[in-house]
């Protein structure tokens, strides 16, 4: 859309300029899509300057006196070729505002100018006086603009007295005035008639040709301001590319922060601002894909100056787009973050450095409570059991409440470190094979005496068949063991509590465990706070005692720990439910390096049984960890996996390896018999290793290949475990 | 009662004073020593059947006492349970590294340690015989 095409229509609704002129308030658009120029866009329009030139040309050709007016027919700047006998007529200089300089008619508007307007054709009009003037409208679309009027020269003789002060005025003896005045042809009607449709297509060609030419200044002006404000950008760099990445144009900025010059940069490929890790990593190609792919692509990272000097920058790529059309360039901004980096990097230092600060204060304040703490629990166990003599029925009552307040001081402890150990990064789960139903028996008999001494029942549900789980134990009774206490504390006596343990409907790879308690709720605002850091439900009577209120974040801590989620459903008054989610144990997970395309379809994958069958008797439970040991320190810990036990203790303990390597049985079985035989030199235990060589069909995805594979150990473990079919 | 001789090396004269009655009822005789050097001092002179340790200890830590007794003949077979108030997330595999048969962090169960002390002494559990009788 040029500004040219567009002045040269007529009629026609401004609305394809709005764009531009609208930026500069210079009008605006209406319901009807009609455009409403702006009172300054009018001013400029009708620039008397301008106007004046075309208005004399053609007030002298044609010989009469014409002006200028706006749409209600006041006069706009003054009137050209004026001539002396018809300015002395009116006795006045017509002058900017005054009505119509052609009417005898004082009293405005000008029926012709009003009359112009409204049907856009010229206008003659004929006074009592018998003057002709002529109103030719200046149309811009459906706007009104003004008119230009042109009138007869007035042939009446001046009174002398007038004539005097005339010449007087225009700085000529009466004498030479009047016979100006006698020499004045008027101009015929039929004459000013003709030349009225001249004037009409003058004014009207001069005032598109005026619209065209502010059109175009606006543009320039706004391109130059665009270009400054571009230009003007220190702080950032600003700069456009081709689609394959070249760089086409460059700012300040851009030449500040990087360091080329225009002329060096124009035209190279915008990759010479990436380090060259991240070029062989293909990131300027990703990053250009990714702009085009999706319109966008923002990042932060180091980028190289001309001088190959790295800074930090964060960096937004935007597709160039007309409408609807399609991608024409790209446009960068970049900035330069090193020293907003660096500052988040000192924050980040200090807050660690405080947080290891507080972890040592606390580590150091911890042992240095459980020393008393170790004392007092020794003194009053002692006397409990009797050590130091018999005790009364009130004695060892008021000894046990003593007993059970060191074993909260020392949870209150634990509890401290943990928290700091969330702070530092340092809260560490070990998960390994384990049994949701033996840890909830296991924190269930811990939490027995509390709960008995307000009378509280505690049952547990666990589904049968349930798969074992990958979690650290300690931790899991940790966490059951929070839940359990918690939902005592807070559900009054009589009431009941209730562990399960079944299939996490949303995610079959996840357990779902659940502490519900008949307590007294909790309110939905509080749900959302009880498991923040400190959180402590108030207007409970056992509130004072209720330690530190770090519990449930350390839970909440160690579930996402192990991959899963912690939540409460409550109903107040009727009790909460706490659930977490555990992962499943996999042995596809566990062993997934194992489990490559490359070792399955070579057949180096090993499955290894480790019978350890005691000389005499069985082998004692206490030692498995002992063996388990051992027989850790015999695989390649980066290639080989020991399988956690698949079942209770029998006569023969058995292990299971999955192996890799082409003689990994031979290596790891000698190694095995060598390392018992150092560990258990009265030679009461004896190893017996067999193994099977996993292979699968080749070509199969690896998901397949790896359940086939995971689905034969099972079975092998099992039908081995029973004796079915050992291994060889 | 086996007599058996137990060395608590701890620099708390409470801990001692805490944890002697109740070994004592469990047949054991108690020897101390509140700082490294006397510890080696005292296990060399009485050869104690078990050592319990702690780790902060006056004149050298219990390290310096673990590894000490790993590099003297006479002390390297007995066992050592070490009882200490410092953080088992960073000291516990570092001693069973340096020796130590087990960690407990202060206060320890009552039921566990004693179990864990039978074990090192070999009444129920002896490292060279495995077996269930």
């Amino acid at each position: 859309m040029s500004a040219e095409a567009f002045g040269l229509k007529t009629n026609q609704n401004l609305s394809p300029a709005v764009p531009i002129l609208a930026s500069n308030g210079g009008c605006a658009v209406d319901e009807s899509s009609n455009v409403t120029l702006s009172p300054g866009l009018r001013t400029d329009l009708l620039d008397l300057d301008a106007w004046g030139d075309i208005l004399m040309t053609y007030g002298r050709t044609i010989k009469v006196a014409v002006a200028l007016t706006d749409c209600d027919g006041r006069l706009l700047g003054k009137c050209h070729n004026v001539q002396p006998v018809w300015k002395l007529i009116r006795d006045a200089t017509p002058d900017r505002g005054a009505g119509c300089p052609f009417c005898l008619s004082t009293r405005p508007p000008c029926t012709a100018i009003a009359e112009a307007l409204q049907t856009g054709e010229a206008v003659i009009a004929y006074d009592q006086a018998g003057l002709t003037h002529v109103a030719v409208p200046l149309l811009l679309g459906k706007q009104q603009l003004g008119a230009i009027v042109a009138g007869q020269v007035f042939d009446r003789f001046p009174e002398p007295l007038a004539l005097r002060r005339v010449a007087k005025d225009f700085g000529v003896s009466a004498q030479k005035l009047w016979e100006l005045a006698r020499g004045q042809r008027p101009v015929s009607r039929s004459v000013l008639h003709a030349s009225s449709e001249l004037l009409g297509a003058l004014g009207q060609a001069f005032l598109r040709q005026r619209y065209g030419a502010i059109f175009q200044a606006h543009l320039a002006a706004t391109n130059q301001s665009f270009r400054s404000l571009v230009e003007g950008v220190r702080d950032y760099a600003l700069f456009t590319m081709d689609l394959s990445g070249r760089v086409t144009s460059w700012n300040g900025g851009a030449e500040r922060m990087l360091g080329y010059a225009d002329a060096d940069i124009l035209g190279k490929n915008f990759a010479c601002t990436f380090t060259p890790e991240d070029i062989q990593n293909g990131l300027p190609e990703k990053q250009l894909r990714k702009a085009l792919r999706a319109g966008r692509s923002v990042d932060e990272g180091w980028r190289l100056r001309a001088n190959r000097k790295q800074f930090w920058a964060s960096v937004n790529i935007t597709a160039l787009l007309e409408d609807g059309g399609p991608i024409r360039g790209l446009a960068i901004v970049m900035d330069d973050a090193t020293e907003r980096r660096k500052v988040a990097n000192i924050l980040e230092e200090a807050r660690q450095a405080r947080a290891r600060l507080q972890e040592n204060f606390l580590s150091h304040v911890s042992h240095e409570l459980r020393t008393p703490l170790t004392a007092i629990y020794f003194f009053t166990t002692n006397v409990l059991d009797g050590l130091l003599g018999d005790l009364t029925r009130e004695q060892r009552e008021h000894l046990s409440l003593a007993l059970e307040n060191v074993k909260q001081l020392k949870d209150m402890v634990s509890d401290l470190l943990d928290i700091t150990r969330v702070e530092t990064h340092k809260l560490n789960v070990e998960p390994q094979h384990a049994s949701s139903a033996k840890l909830i028996n296991e924190a269930l008999s811990t939490c027995r005496t509390n709960a008995e001494a307000k009378n509280i029942s505690l049952r547990s549900e666990v589904a049968p068949g349930l798969p074992f789980v990958w979690a650290d134990p300690a931790r899991v009774r940790q966490i059951l063991i929070n839940l359990i206490d918690n939902g005592i504390k807070f559900t009054p006596a009589n009431g009941s509590i209730t562990v399960e343990s079944r299939r996490f409907a949303e995610d079959d790879g996840f357990l779902c465990l659940s502490v519900s308690d008949t307590g007294c709720g909790i309110s939905p605002a509080n749900r959302e706070l009880v498991f923040d850091r400190l959180a402590q439900v108030k207007s409970s009577a056992e509130a004072s005692r209720s330690g530190l209120g770090l519990g449930l974040f350390i839970s909440r801590e160690l579930v996402l720990r192990h991959d899963g989620r912690i939540w409460v459903e409550s109903q107040l008054g009727q009790g909460s439910t706490f659930y977490f989610t555990l992962p499943v144990f996999s042995l596809a997970k566990l062993c997934a390096h194992v489990f490559t395309a490359a070792n399955l379809e070579a057949g180096s994958v090993t499955l290894i049984a480790v019978d350890v069958v005691a000389v005499e008797g069985g082998v004692q439970a206490d030692i498995l960890f002992e063996i388990r040991r051992v027989l850790e320190r015999c695989i390649h810990a980066f290639k080989d996996v020991l399988l956690p036990s698949m079942s209770d203790v029998e006569p023969v303990v058995t292990f299971f390896i999955v192996a890799c390597g082409p003689s990994a049985f031979q290596v790891i079985a000698s190694r095995i018999v060598r390392e018992l035989q150092n560990f258990d030199n009265a030679s009461k235990l004896k190893p017996v290793v067999s193994s099977t060589t996993l292979l699968v069909a080749p070509g199969h995805p690896r998901e397949e290949q790896i359940d086939e594979v995971t689905a034969r150990i099972e079975r092998l473990v099992q039908a081995h475990l029973l004796g079915k079919e050992r291994l060889k | 009662m086996t007599g058996k001789k137990i060395l608590i090396v701890d620099d708390d004269q409470h801990l001692l004073l805490g944890l002697t009655p109740r070994l004592k009822a469990n047949g054991y005789r108690v020897l101390s020593a509140a700082d490294a050097i006397s510890a080696i001092t005292v296990a060399r002179k009485e050869a104690p059947d078990l050592v319990i340790l702690d780790l902060g200890l006056p004149a050298g830590d219990g390290f310096v006492v673990l590894e000490r007794m790993r590099s003297l003949a006479d002390l390297v077979d007995i066992p050592v349970i070490v009882l200490s108030a410092r953080d088992p997330a960073v000291n516990k595999q570092r001693a069973l590294d340096a020796g130590a048969l087990a960690f407990f962090q202060k206060p320890p169960d009552n039921h566990e340690f004693l179990t864990a002390i039978r074990g090192a002494l070999g009444e129920t559990v002896a490292l060279s015989s495995f077996l269930k009788t």
